[in-house]
């Protein structure tokens, strides 16, 4: 399984905080978030990607704590056993 | 007068602890919702020598949750205004004013162990970084409506914050910040603070996000 942490404003926009999906084989970051919309009703792709499906700011995705724009950005790929974590940071102090 | 000043913490950590307090010396970075409250409860707690560095002056919006001002302060530089009240505050400390902006090169006195980053911004964030010694610690907290953070790191054995804060979003114009909210993150900011200088850290390479709207806080370990 690949387990998906929601955190901060994510978290309350989507009503959880946590999902379990299985493993695909050679399943990108990319391809995992289109198949997290299509599994949770609640539009939210919008907050990560813009209209041409660039990543765009305001939210850090983590891949087992390497935040993915020092990866492969959304080509990083995902397998079992992966942890993600979808985090909007609070900007202010 | 130390003891009976510091008597009801003492009960709580003991006095090698607050040695510990006693010698450290701690930067404040940002001296605005949450760094006027870190640098008071600091002031209060004992701790030995503050550094503080902020340009900004204090504006009318400020006096929701800055809770070192008041109304009598406005438009006075911070940093002196915030230097002269933690001193009336704990006269026995050591309390240093470091002029000017947080950029790349900005001169942290290397007796400095641990920065508080209570900046309002991720360009001034990512600067303090690169100023930092390597080992210094630094204690990260952020605020943004009803959510925060607090992050501990320590230079060159953490991963850097401006990696594991890339793609974070400065959003143009005022930022919504109760008083309430920023007081409850600068106090985790400062039982964190204290975790550091214990030498017991609670948020190593581990984000604590504080949801207040409904009291709810999870972990994200970098």
């Amino acid at each position: 399984m690949i387990q998906v942490r929601f955190y901060s404003l994510l978290r309350l926009m989507l009503k959880q905080e946590q999902l379990d999906l299985p493993a695909r084989e050679g399943e990108t970051v990319g391809e995992l978030l289109q198949r997290l919309q299509q599994q949770i009703k609640i539009p939210f792709l919008h907050k990560l990607l813009n209209e041409q499906g660039v990543l765009h700011a305001g939210t850090i995705i983590m891949v087992n704590r390497r935040n993915i724009l020092h990866l492969e950005e959304l080509a990083t790929p995902v397998k079992d056993g992966d942890q993600l974590g979808f985090f909007p940071p609070g900007a202010g102090g | 007068m130390t003891d009976e000043r510091y008597l009801r913490q003492l009960l709580c950590w003991g006095a090698t602890n607050q040695q510990r307090l006693a010698d450290a010396a701690v930067l404040v970075a940002g001296l605005g919702g949450l760094g006027a409250t870190v640098s008071q409860l600091l002031a209060r707690a004992g701790v030995g020598t503050l550094y503080l560095v902020d340009d900004g002056k204090l504006d009318p919006p400020d006096l929701n949750r800055q809770l070192l001002y008041s109304e009598v302060d406005l438009g006075k530089p911070k940093l002196e205004t915030a230097a002269t009240k933690l001193c009336r505050i704990n006269s026995t400390l050591r309390i240093v004013t470091l002029p000017g902006r947080i950029v790349p090169g900005f001169q942290i006195p290397s007796e400095v162990t641990v920065v508080a980053d209570c900046l309002d911004n991720y360009a001034s964030r990512f600067a303090l970084e690169t100023c930092l010694s390597p080992g210094t610690f630094l204690v990260h907290g952020g605020i943004e409506g009803d959510q925060g953070q607090v992050l501990t790191l320590k230079k060159g054995t953490s991963r850097p914050f401006v990696e594991i804060f890339s793609g974070s979003l400065q959003p143009p114009g005022p930022i919504g910040v109760t008083g309430a909210g920023a007081t409850v993150l600068a106090g985790l900011m400062v039982n964190e603070l204290y975790s550091v200088l214990f030498g017991e850290p609670k948020l190593l390479d581990r984000c604590l996000v504080v949801g207040l709207g409904d009291l709810h806080v999870s972990f994200l370990e970098v």
